[in-house]
């Protein structure tokens, strides 16, 4: 049995058999919370990668505005979280509520409750990136945002939630699109407040803190962003193809195995360090096993568009399979990095931060972008304005993102190969790693092209200044449906 | 029951496998360790680790610096070189760290790790660099804040000149004030001086010294580490 093809538009079925007319009805009715999420989401991507360039150029040029609010030990935690909580989330929390509102062809009253959700979310990020400048922050990699931040943050979240756990209807059979989709934001609010909790309250001791905030980390990563991209590209793939789900049962499986897998992932930096062994142990087991969901989701997902005429001529086909594509080579190379033979010292260079932004900066973006290319134009009522802005944002973070990454990752295998030999001094390391430095500061230049005109098309998006509603807007002359 | 009932059952049950694994074992296997002690004929001595808040102050201006951004404070095992590198005489594990909320582990290596650097045993150059600092102590260390490359040629470390600040030298200088190089003098009549903040960083950056025996961690290595 393969998945219907519910998502069609020739087919509208599951979004089960819903007109039309009520598709735009909740369209108008989610437009001012999913817009808004998306409007801060993009603001965040632009703070988030001028912070990053500013944290790449001093690892360059160590006195580069150097005042105490941007040393890099502070820019360098407030970048990331702007990134991840900033970008990634609130993007993925816009995607959640419109395909979540979709799926379920309805859209519950009283959206205002989740845009006031929307509203302390983006104020909870804003108070941690700049009490994180202010040099308020946790040493807790990935959730260095103080716990104040978090509590703002988590209350919006409540809020988005309640009015989403309304609005779900799962129907005869949910989708794979709603499994992962819900599955991701279920874990995000249990996982931040769990975790938080833990670590302040004392409930631990010593590096067992370190332990737990490296699950929090890593679950908001591997179970919140990811599983919302895959959840995106599951609804969006059918709907631009017009083809059914390769295979709906196996994705299915795929997806109980990949949930199962990638909680279990958590402890994989912290190899070598002061933790018992055997969960560092399981940690590299779940992500070799973690590879066979996430290549066969991408697999699936791709024998799906195969053979569609759309392929290149689609934007957001073109982001989607990329941000996939991407996806599998960073899960790849995270379950190569959890090999006993890799050695220990690759998890102190900048090898786990380049495998990190391969899958958030390569993957999820880029599906991310690939949903708002899809979203925008039911929510705006107009087309996007232009196809050459589109493939020049393809071209810049496409390009950019890979060739961030994979200084990064180059880097980071050059300094623990030589880490891990004594024969080299600790700053022949430093010199080593820092040679490959320029091609991050280059990426940044292509990034901030490509996310620029991002920006600004978006922003006429959102004003509804585009071409005709009817046709999309393709980057190449052929039609999408 | 529905399909979503044994939807929301199964991811239930995978957030209690990750939550149970990932974070509950690991609690309830270190969760009861206890600080290593000698007893001798009823007497108990050399305890490790002790609680101490002493240098708690210079531990806040570490992480709200941001120093765990660049420095580890992990000792690997003999896998890793870095017990040849001079920076531990043993590899740390989990009870070093008993007693420190939220310990300082750090995210990566772009400066040496500091577990030990308290220590006068501490080293990050190999023992026949001749460039080598003769001591790290209170007084180096305040220099290779305001100025790394004044003391390390090669450093890549940022100079923190706000943990110092300049003042008239009134009386006598202040026996803190900073020995710097001509070039990097303030004039004359003015000195130097670490801040409150400044002085208790390197206060912290004095205590650390993790490398007391403890049985779990293996040998200890002979200090200095022998190298080929």
């Amino acid at each position: 049995m393969t998945e219907v093809a519910s998502h069609t538009a020739a087919n509208p079925t599951p979004e089960a058999g819903h007109a039309a007319e009520n598709r735009s009805a909740i369209d108008a009715a989610v437009r001012p919370v999913v817009v808004s999420l998306f409007l801060s989401a993009v603001g965040w991507l632009l703070i988030s990668s001028l912070l990053s360039a500013i944290a790449a150029l001093k690892l360059q040029w160590p006195g580069f505005l150097n005042y105490s609010f941007l040393t890099y030990g502070r820019v360098l935690p407030a970048a990331d979280g702007a990134f991840t909580f900033g970008w990634c989330s609130t993007a993925c929390l816009g995607v959640a509520i419109w395909v979540v509102s979709r799926l379920s062809g309805r859209a519950a009253p009283g959206v205002k409750i989740a845009s006031f959700g929307a509203f302390l979310w983006n104020g909870g990020v804003l108070l941690g990136v700049v009490s994180v400048l202010l040099g308020r922050l946790r040493p807790l990699n990935g959730i260095e945002f103080p716990l104040g931040a978090f509590f703002i943050m988590f209350v919006g979240l409540c809020a988005l939630v309640m009015w989403l756990a309304i609005t779900f209807r799962a129907g005869e059979q949910m989708s794979l699109s709603m499994m992962f989709v819900v599955g991701g934001v279920a874990w995000l609010g249990w996982s931040l407040l769990t975790g938080n909790l833990l670590i302040e309250l004392g409930a631990v001791r010593g590096i067992v803190h370190q332990i737990v905030a490296a699950w929090t980390a890593s679950g908001v990563m591997w179970l919140w962003i990811i599983p919302v991209a895959l959840g995106a590209a599951y609804f969006l793939v059918p709907k631009v193809t017009g083809k059914p789900i390769f295979s709906g049962p196996v994705g299915r499986s795929f997806f109980w195995l990949y949930f199962i897998t990638a909680g279990l992932v958590s402890a994989s930096r912290l190899s070598g360090g002061p933790v018992p062994l055997w969960i560092v142990s399981v940690s590299a087991a779940c992500g070799i096993l973690m590879l066979v969901p996430v290549l066969g989701t991408a697999y699936n997902l791709l024998a799906t568009a195969r053979g569609s005429g759309v392929l290149g001529a689609s934007p957001s086909m073109r982001f989607v399979l990329f941000g996939v594509g991407i996806l599998s080579v960073g899960t790849l190379l995270f379950a190569a990095s959890g090999l006993r033979s890799f050695g220990y010292a690759l998890h102190f260079t900048m090898f786990d931060f380049g495998v990190r932004a391969l899958l958030l900066q390569g993957g999820a973006t880029m599906v991310l972008f690939g949903a708002i290319y899809y979203i925008m134009p039911r929510l705006s009522g107009c087309e996007w304005l232009s196809s050459s802005l589109v493939s020049f944002h393809f071209l810049g973070s496409a390009y950019g993102s890979s060739l961030g990454s994979a200084t990064l990752i180059v880097s980071g295998l050059a300094a623990g190969s030589a880490l891990g030999d004594p024969e080299s001094s600790f700053s022949q390391v430093l010199e080593l790693a820092s040679s490959y430095y320029w091609g991050r500061t280059l990426a940044y230049v292509l990034l901030f092209a490509g996310y620029l005109a991002f920006a600004l098309h978006f922003l006429l998006m959102s004003v509804r200044i585009g071409q005709p509603a009817g046709e999309a807007t393709l980057l190449r002359t052929q039609n999408e449906h | 029951m529905s399909r979503s009932g044994t939807y929301f059952i199964g991811l239930f049950g995978c957030f209690a496998l990750s939550f149970g694994v990932a974070v509950l074992a690991p609690h309830l296997q270190l969760g009861p360790l206890s600080p290593s002690f000698k007893e001798e004929d009823g007497q108990i001595s050399e305890i490790y680790p002790v609680a101490s808040t002493s240098v708690n102050a210079g531990r806040e201006v570490y992480v709200s610096q941001g120093c765990q951004a660049c420095h580890s404070q992990v000792v690997q095992g003999p896998e890793a070189a870095d017990i040849e590198r001079g920076w531990g005489v043993r590899r740390t594990v989990a009870r070093d760290y008993l007693f420190e909320a939220q310990p300082v582990v750090g995210a990566s290596r772009l400066g040496p790790d500091l577990t030990n650097v308290g220590s006068s045993a501490w080293r990050n150059e190999p023992e026949a660099d001749v460039h080598k600092p003769a001591k790290r102590d209170a007084a180096w260390q305040l220099l290779h804040l305001y100025h790394p490359t004044a003391v390390i040629r090669t450093s890549v470390m940022p100079a923190y000149p706000h943990l110092f600040e300049k003042r008239k030298v009134t009386g006598e200088p202040s026996p803190l004030a900073l020995n710097l190089p001509s070039d990097l003098q303030p004039g004359p009549g003015y000195e130097i001086v670490p801040t409150a903040a400044g002085k208790a960083l390197v206060a912290y950056l004095g205590s650390l010294d993790r490398s007391h025996p403890l049985k779990e961690a293996g040998a200890i290595a002979k200090a200095p580490a022998a190298k080929k």
